[in-house]
């Protein structure tokens, strides 16, 4: 049996699959935090084109994939499904596990799906630049490859410790002919208000963001542009389970299993969504989210400290304390607002057709070597989270006896990520009794710097 | 001490942690770092109950809420 599974350029899909056709229970409208009425799409447009906030807002089911986008997308897809035979065999189970390798786009993760789509409407809308912020650089790569490829211009707002630490990311957006700057930046006034406070301010995802959107606002024909959580964003990456359900037919497998990571929710719901669709339809299938314990979404809310005078949502699952103010919110506290996670994906955890679990950061970067060193290949370290599962998956069958079928997305490589590779095995993340006076020597250096 | 931040993508430290969000922690600061350190000690030394408050209090804002909120003080500024 062959490794690599693979289908022809031309039976790739061409359309997306909206789960909000599907979605037992429809999303509600998201609220203005502020009145609590609903967000209009009008309130979007100015900082996305018109087409796009209907595809937002759209429960068409499927969605045509514009020929030059299509175009764009055969420049590594259909990518390849890996049937993982060394993993297996390392793990001794009789699971069948496989993966899609989303790491051999140009920019190296599944980004691109969506970068390629959201280039291509601003394109056709008019729109002569983009904005958008990045953290890790992922993104940002992925949309400066995406902007090129429609001649678009492209500002990119990357948080500058980032910035200063990962130059590899910065020069691949570069090359594509984006514009990189380090956020906090001059450029904005969000950007200036914090270089007043210190002019080597280490920034932040949420400066960065201001930063973007600001610029999209005040500039001519400009738009903002996000890789995760928007439902538009969500249905682009379809294309991977899409595919991956004609490549797993092709060997004659269904998978017992779906996983992947969620972060934002994007990759997860590539892969997932085609699926989930047939679970609502009555097919068996068990989908999981994996994702960081240090940054839950879907398996614990988040800390919040004094909650008492918020306590009056309805906590689904058991508080319990940590100190004696600090509680993690009940996790379906203010319905869906999760904080980093997509609102779809938020609702399928709701109505119990997706599962969470979550894992430390040691236990993951510990399958990620595990699979770079059965598979070869290195993963991104948000990639690691869904090995992480994937492995406890494959342990679990083992002990049952059962030939059971793991489907996996593969989001990215860890190519550029090596130097927390680097610090995973000289133990630099190991937990560590930190003694008392450093505890009071950092307390010290807070207060002085305040 | 290092951390892998999964919002950075990258290795960083327990100082920027501490300090990144306008001199007060990271909203994830806790989840993050429970299981290696007694960071509740390091916030409570650290950090006054009001500015814990306002770091901690509420719920954090979805990735929309905050496009909204910028939108609003950007038309504000106007």
């Amino acid at each position: 049996m062959n490794r690599k599974i693979l289908i022809n350029e031309q039976d790739i899909p061409r359309e997306w699959y909206n789960i909000q056709a599907d979605l037992p229970n429809p999303l509600p409208p998201p609220l203005n935090p502020e009145t609590g009425e609903p967000i209009t799409p009008d309130m979007l447009a100015p900082i996305l084109p018109m087409n796009l906030i209907e595809q937002e807002v759209s429960t068409e089911r499927w969605i045509k994939i514009p020929d030059e986008v299509l175009d764009r997308l055969l420049m590594w897809r259909p990518s390849p499904l890996y049937r993982a035979y060394s993993l297996e065999k390392f793990l001794q189970t009789p699971a069948r596990i496989y993966y899609k390798n989303e790491g051999v786009s140009p920019a190296g993760s599944h980004k691109p799906n969506t970068a390629l789509a959201q280039a291509y409407y601003n394109k056709v809308a008019g729109v002569k630049r983009l904005t958008t912020e990045t953290g890790a650089g992922q993104w940002g790569s992925a949309l400066a490859f995406a902007c090129n490829q429609f001649d678009l211009e492209l500002k990119i707002y990357m948080v500058r410790v980032s910035y200063n630490q990962k130059p590899y990311r910065r020069i691949m957006m570069e090359t594509w002919g984006g514009k990189c700057v380090p956020s906090p930046s001059p450029d904005t006034n969000a950007g200036r208000k914090f270089l007043e406070q210190s002019a080597d301010h280490p920034g932040s995802l949420g400066i960065a963001i201001s930063e973007a959107i600001e610029d999209a606002v005040t500039s001519q024909n400009t738009k903002y542009s996000l890789g995760s959580v928007l439902n538009h964003v969500l249905m682009h990456q379809t294309i991977i389970g899409l595919e991956a359900e004609k490549q797993l037919k092709m060997v004659g497998d269904y998978p017992d299993v779906v996983i992947g990571c969620a972060g934002g929710g994007s990759n997860f719901a590539g892969i997932s969504f085609p699926f989930i669709r047939d679970k609502i339809h009555g097919k068996n299938v068990r989908v999981v989210a994996s994702e960081p314990t240090s940054c839950p979404t879907l398996t614990k809310g988040p800390y919040v400290y004094d909650f008492g005078d918020t306590a009056q949502m309805t906590p689904l699952l058991p508080m319990y304390s940590i100190g004696h103010e600090f509680v993690p919110a009940p996790i379906h506290a203010g319905g869906l607002r999760y904080h980093g996670m997509a609102p779809l994906v938020s609702r399928l955890c709701m109505d119990g057709l997706i599962e969470a679990r979550s894992y430390n950061q040691l236990e993951t970067f510990g399958a990620g070597i595990t699979f770079a060193r059965t598979e070869g290949f290195i993963p991104a370290p948000e990639t690691n989270h869904a090995i992480a599962c994937v492995i406890e998956e494959a342990k679990k069958a083992k002990e049952e006896g059962r030939e059971k079928v793991i489907l996996m997305s593969w989001s990215g490589h860890g190519i550029i990520d090596l130097p927390s590779y680097d610090a995973y095995m000289s133990g630099k993340l190991e937990d560590y009794a930190m003694p008392d006076e450093e505890i009071q020597k950092l307390i010290r250096d807070l207060k002085r710097c305040k | 001490m290092d951390i892998y931040c999964s919002q950075l993508g990258m290795m960083t430290q327990l100082t920027y942690c501490l300090s990144m969000n306008e001199g007060l922690p990271c909203r994830n600061v806790i989840g993050c770092w429970e299981a290696r350190i007694d960071i509740m000690a390091l916030l409570k030394g650290a950090f006054t109950e009001e500015e814990l408050r306002k770091c901690f209090s509420g719920l954090p804002k979805s990735r929309l809420d905050r496009i909204m909120e910028i939108l609003r003080a950007i038309d504000k500024e106007k």
